[in-house]
C-alpha cells in the first residue's frame, strides 16, 4: 500500500499549469520557513565554535566551548536529569493524555463540557506560575501539607524532588496530549469501536486495543514533543528544582550566563547544540513509525458516523481518571494562586483571614506598563495567533501528501526551534534582527516578538493543523484531480474547507499557547511591546511576588474568557 | 529648595514650549545642552529597576523637562549586558544611558570603552567612591540585609552580626536544616558579588561557609523567591539579601524581619553611564544629573523606595540616616576596577571551587 501512494505523491505530469508556476508558492514556503527557523540555529551553531561572543573582535574558531561543558559535572548532572524529567513526563502524559482523550471524546462521562477548558488550563499558564502555585498549595508549609501534618503527622509528599518534577512536569503536559489524540479520535468514524464494543469488548479493552492504536501518529507524535518540552523545560526546574540545587539542562544554561562572570554565549551554545543533536535521532525515528500515514486516514469519501460509547459500569473509574487528573493538576495549584493573589503573606501560622486584601490587583491596574502587557498577550494571542495559524497552514499543505526529501527537511525545521531552551533563542532572534539589516527596523515592533513566538511554536501548531490534514482521505483530493483541478484549486476548494473548523480549532490553542509564553520575549521587549509573560519573569525578580499572583490569576480569567467568547459568541469549538 | 521645586514646576507647567532654564550652580554653557536634548526630544534608559518601582522619577522628570521623553526598559542585569553589546556591535541604536545594580558588569563596560566621559556638574557632591573616572556614577544606597521570619525566629537566634549568624548555623544546625537561604553564586552576579566583598570584611567566612553546608542551605537566583519563603516559614534565615526589596516588602508583610548587620553592612549602588554611542547624548546628560540631583534623589529616597546615595537629601529611605545608624559600619563598594577582578573566568572559578569546598567540608 505504502508503495501505491508514494506512487501517486508526485503530481503526474501535464497536471495544472507550468511545472514551475505549480511548484513556486511551495518553494517559496518551504524557503521562509527554513530561513526563520535556520537563521537563529545556525547563528547558535556558528557561536558554539567560537570562544566568545561571535560579534566580538577578539573570538577565535574552537571547541573549546564544547570541551568546557564536557568537562564540568554540572553538565552532567543537568543532562541526566533532564533524561529522567522528560522520559518520566512522557511516560506520564501520554497514557494519561490518550486515556482523557478517549473517556472525553468517546465516552458518555456526564459535564463533559465544563471538563475540558478545565483540563487544558496547565497549558495557558505560565509554568514559572503554576510551579509557584505548587509551592504555596503543597510546599513544605503550604496549605494542604499543613493540612497534611495535622492530619496525618506529615507530609507524604515532597515538591523539590527529581521524581517529583517529572511526576508535575507530566501532569502539566497532558494537555499537549490531550489535544492531539482528542482530535484525532474525533475524526475516527467510530463503526469500528461499535463493532468491538458488540463482539463483548469492555471500554478500557476498545480504548487500548482499537481506538488508541488507530490514532498512533497523534500519541507518537506528542510523545515525541513532550519529550522536546522535557528537554526544554524552564520554569518549573527553576522554581521546584533550585531549593535541592537540582538542575537540568536550561537552568544550567541560565547558570552558564553568570558562572564565568559575564555571559559565556559559545557554551551556551555548545549546550543548545548538544540538545539539538539529541532530537534528531528522535526525529529521525518518528518519520520512520510514520511512514505509512494512509493507514490512518479516517476522513473518507463515505462519512464515518460517531457514537458514544456508553460507559456501564466503567463510569466511576472514568470519573475518578479524570477528577484526579484535575484535582492534583488544576485544582491544587490553581488554589494556591487564587490563595497568593488575595493575600499579603501567608504560611506556617497565618491567619489568612487576617492577611487578605486586594492590593495586589490594585498595583497591577495602577501600574500602564501591566495594563498595556494585557492587552499586548491579547492582540498577540488573537491577531497574531491567527496570522501563525495561517503561515502553519500554508506550510502544512507545502508538505501535504508529498513524501520527498523536502518534506522530511520541513518535519525537521519544525521540531528543532523547540529543542533549543527558550532563553538562547530569543537571544539568536535577537541577534537575527539586529545582524540581519533588512529585519533591523521591525526588532523594536511586536512583529519579531510574533516571529519568535510562531518558530518556537512550529512544533505545536504545525501538528495541530497536519493532523487535520492528514485526516482527510486522499480519494477527495484524488476526485478533483481526475476531473483535472490544480493543486492549488484542489486544496483551496477541497482541503481547506474540509479543515476550517480544524483550523479555528487550532487558533485557540495557538491563542492559549502565545498567552502563557514568556522566554522566547524576553530580547525582544521594548517600551510598549510588553507581554504579560515577561512581565511576570521580571517582576518575580523584584520580589514582587503578590503582584505576579495577581496578574497571573488576571491572565488566566482572560484565557478563559477569551475561550467562552469563541465557544459562546463565535460558535468556535476547541475542536472540530 | 522647596522653592527651586515650585519654580520649576511652575516653569514647566507655564512654559512648556520655551527652552528650561539652567539649574541653580550649573554651569551657564548648561543652557546649551538642555536646548540639545530638548531638541533630542527623548532619552532611552535600560534599567534593572522595575518600571513600576521608577515610575515616580519618570514622572517628576517629564514634568521637569516635558520636551523630553523617557523610553524606559526594564530588563534583567544580564539580558541588559547581552542586549547591549550585541546592539552596539551591530550599529544599531541602544540604550543612552545603562543603569544597572550588576555594578561589577556596569564597570566592566565601562573599562571597555562603552562609556562617554562626562563632567556631571551633580558629580562633586556624590561621595568620592561613587564617581568613576567621569564615566559612571554610583545613584543608590542599598544595604545588604539579613533576613527572618519573625513568627518563628526570635529572642538570640536573630542573627545581629555576620559572627553570630555563622554561630547559629553551626551551634543550632539541626533546628535551621534546610531552612536557610541565600543566593546561588552559580547563578547570581549579585549574590557573588557580596560574597566576594564578604570575604574581605569578615574573617570568619570559613565558618559561615561550613555553617551553610551543614544546614543544607537552599539557594535562589532571584530575591523574590528569598522573601516569600521565608516569610512563608518555609525557610527561616536569609543571607545577604538586597535590601531595598526585603525593606519594602516588611513594611506590609508582618512576617519579615530585616536585619542590618550590625559588625558591617554593605551597601550596593545602582550604577549610571552614558553610552559612548548614545543616539540622545544630551538627553542622557540631562537624565543623569537628574538621577544624581537633590531632586531625584530626593524621588530615588522616597517614593521608589531604594536609598538616595547623596548625603544631603532628606527622605524616608537615605544614605544620612544609614551612616546615623551604623556609623563606620556601612562598606559602600566602591565603584571601580577592583569589582570586575572576579569576572575573569578562572579566577570566578576558582573562587566558586573554593566555596564548594567549604560547604563540602561543613556537610560531613
Amino acid at each position: 500500500m505504502t508503495s501505491a501512494v508514494n506512487a501517486s505523491h508526485p503530481a503526474p505530469p501535464g497536471f495544472g499549469g507550468h511545472p514551475f508556476a505549480r511548484g513556486l508558492p511551495r518553494a517559496l514556503t518551504i524557503a521562509l520557513t527554513a530561513a526563520a527557523v535556520l537563521a537563529p540555529l545556525s547563528l547558535i551553531l556558528y557561536q558554539s565554535l567560537l570562544s566568545a561572543p561571535f560579534f566580538d573582535a577578539r573570538k577565535t574558531l574552537g571547541l573549546d566551548a564544547y570541551r568546557f561543558i564536557f568537562d564540568d559535572a554540572d553538565f552532567w548532572k543537568a543532562l541526566v536529569n533532564s533524561l529522567l524529567i522528560a522520559s518520566g513526563m512522557t511516560l506520564i502524559a501520554v497514557p494519561l493524555g490518550g486515556a482523557l482523550a478517549f473517556i472525553m471524546e468517546r465516552t458518555d462521562l456526564p459535564g463533559k463540557r465544563l471538563i475540558e477548558p478545565l483540563i487544558l488550563v496547565p497549558s495557558f499558564v505560565s509554568p514559572m506560575v503554576l510551579a509557584f502555585g505548587y509551592v504555596v498549595s503543597a510546599g513544605p508549609v503550604g496549605f494542604y501539607s499543613v493540612l497534611a501534618t495535622r492530619l496525618l503527622g506529615g507530609i507524604p509528599w515532597g515538591l523539590y524532588s527529581v521524581p517529583a518534577m517529572a511526576v508535575i512536569a507530566g501532569l502539566t503536559h497532558v494537555p499537549n496530549v490531550y489535544i492531539y489524540a482528542s482530535s484525532a479520535l474525533k475524526n475516527l468514524g467510530s463503526d469500528v469501536e461499535e463493532a468491538a464494543r458488540i463482539a463483548g469488548a469492555s471500554p478500557l479493552q476498545v480504548a487500548m486495543s482499537v481506538s488508541l492504536p488507530l490514532i498512533m501518529p497523534a500519541l507518537l507524535f506528542s510523545s515525541v514533543l513532550v519529550f522536546f518540552l522535557g528537554l526544554e523545560l524552564f520554569g518549573l526546574p527553576l522554581v521546584l528544582g533550585d531549593p535541592e540545587g537540582h538542575l537540568v539542562l536550561s537552568t544550567y544554561l541560565y547558570e552558564l550566563t553568570n558562572k564565568l562572570g559575564t555571559p559565556s554565549y559559545h557554551l551556551m551554545a555548545a549546550v543548545a547544540i548538544c540538545i539539538v543533536a539529541m532530537t534528531v535521532p528522535l526525529v529521525l525515528l518518528q518519520r520512520k513509525l510514520l511512514q505509512n500515514t494512509r493507514k490512518y486516514a479516517t476522513i473518507r469519501g463515505k462519512a464515518g458516523r460517531v457514537r458514544e460509547l456508553p460507559l456501564g459500569r466503567w463510569k466511576w473509574p472514568a470519573i475518578a481518571v479524570a477528577g484526579l487528573f484535575l484535582l492534583v493538576t488544576v485544582v491544587v495549584p490553581l488554589s494556591g494562586i487564587v490563595l497568593r493573589a488575595f493575600v499579603t503573606n501567608w504560611g506556617l501560622g497565618v491567619s489568612v483571614i487576617d492577611a487578605l486584601t486586594l492590593d495586589n490587583f490594585r498595583s497591577v491596574f495602577e501600574e500602564p506598563t501591566h495594563t498595556r502587557a494585557i492587552w499586548n498577550t491579547v492582540l498577540l494571542g488573537t491577531l497574531g495567533g491567527a496570522i501563525t495559524v495561517a503561515c502553519y497552514t500554508a506550510i502544512g499543505f507545502a508538505t501535504h501528501r508529498r513524501n520527498d526529501g523536502w518534506s522530511r527537511i520541513v518535519d525537521f525545521l519544525v521540531l528543532a526551534p523547540r529543542a533549543v531552551p527558550g532563553l538562547l533563542i530569543g537571544l539568536a532572534f535577537l541577534w537575527v534582527f539586529l545582524f540581519f539589516p533588512p529585519l533591523r527596523p521591525l526588532r523594536t515592533t511586536i512583529f519579531s516578538m510574533w516571529l519568535a513566538y510562531s518558530v518556537v511554536w512550529l512544533a505545536y501548531g504545525m501538528r495541530l493543523i497536519s493532523s487535520s490534514l492528514m485526516q482527510v482521505s486522499p480519494e477527495l483530493e484524488e476526485a478533483a484531480r481526475t476531473v483535472g483541478a490544480s493543486r492549488g484549486r484542489i486544496s483551496r476548494e477541497i482541503t481547506l474547507p474540509l479543515i476550517r473548523a480544524g483550523l479555528l480549532g487550532s487558533w485557540l490553542l495557538v491563542f492559549m499557547i502565545f498567552e502563557r509564553e514568556y522566554s522566547t520575549g524576553v530580547y525582544l521587549l521594548a517600551p510598549g511591546t510588553e507581554v504579560i509573560g515577561a512581565e511576570l519573569v521580571s517582576l518575580w525578580q523584584g520580589g514582587a511576588i503578590d503582584v505576579v499572583a495577581a496578574l497571573a490569576l488576571i491572565n488566566i480569567v482572560l484565557v478563559f474568557a477569551g475561550l467562552a467568547t469563541a465557544a459562546l459568541r463565535f460558535g468556535v469549538r476547541l475542536r472540530d | 529648595m522647596l522653592n527651586r521645586i515650585a519654580l520649576a514646576a511652575l516653569a514647566a507647567a507655564c512654559l512648556p514650549a520655551f527652552a528650561q532654564s539652567v539649574p541653580a550652580g550649573y554651569p551657564a554653557d548648561y543652557a546649551k545642552t538642555l536646548a540639545a536634548a530638548e531638541k533630542e526630544g527623548k532619552v532611552v534608559v535600560y534599567s534593572t529597576t522595575d518600571t513600576k518601582a521608577a515610575q515616580p522619577l519618570i514622572k517628576d522628570f517629564e514634568t521637569l523637562y516635558p520636551n523630553i521623553k523617557v523610553e524606559y526598559n526594564d530588563v534583567n542585569s544580564t539580558e541588559m549586558y547581552n542586549r547591549f553589546i550585541a546592539e552596539v556591535a551591530a550599529g544599531q541604536g541602544s540604550a543612552d544611558v545603562m543603569w544597572s545594580s550588576a555594578m561589577d558588569l556596569q564597570v566592566k563596560l565601562v573599562d571597555e570603552g562603552h562609556a562617554m566621559t562626562y563632567m556631571s556638574p551633580e558629580a562633586p557632591k556624590l561621595p568620592h567612591w561613587a564617581v568613576y573616572k567621569n564615566q559612571a556614577w554610583g545613584t543608590t544606597y542599598e544595604p545588604c540585609v539579613f533576613i527572618y521570619n519573625k513568627r518563628l525566629v526570635t529572642g538570640n537566634d536573630i542573627p545581629q552580626d555576620h559572627a553570630s549568624f555563622a554561630r547559629i548555623l553551626n551551634t543550632e544546625s539541626a533546628k535551621y536544616q534546610g531552612k536557610v537561604t541565600t543566593y546561588d553564586i552559580d547563578k547570581s552576579g549579585l549574590g557573588f558579588m557580596f560574597f566576594v566583598q564578604d570575604t574581605q570584611h569578615f574573617a570568619g567566612m570559613k565558618d559561615l561557609e561550613r555553617g551553610f553546608g551543614k544546614t543544607h542551605y537552599r539557594v535562589y537566583s532571584a530575591t523574590g523567591s528569598m522573601l516569600e519563603k521565608v516569610s512563608s516559614g518555609e525557610h527561616l534565615l536569609g543571607y545577604d539579601v538586597l535590601g531595598a526589596y526585603a525593606l519594602v516588602r516588611a513594611k506590609k508583610d508582618p512576617n519579615l524581619g530585616v536585619v542590618l548587620p550590625k559588625d558591617y553592612t554593605l551597601v550596593l549602588s545602582r550604577v549610571m553611564f552614558i553610552s559612548k554611542t548614545a543616539k540622545h547624548p544630551d538627553a542622557a546628560k540631562v537624565w543623569t544629573d537628574y538621577i544624581l540631583s537633590q531632586r531625584g534623589q530626593k524621588v530615588i529616597g522616597g517614593a521608589v523606595e531604594l536609598f538616595a546615595v547623596r548625603n544631603d537629601v532628606d527622605a524616608e529611605y537615605t544614605a544620612a540616616k544609614l551612616n546615623k545608624e551604623l556609623g563606620d559600619k556601612v562598606k559602600p563598594i566602591p565603584v571601580s576596577t577592583e569589582i570586575t577582578t572576579y569576572l575573569e573566568p578562572k579566577k570566578r572559578l576558582e573562587f566558586l571551587n573554593a566555596w564548594k569546598t567549604e560547604l563540602a567540608a561543613g556537610a560531613k
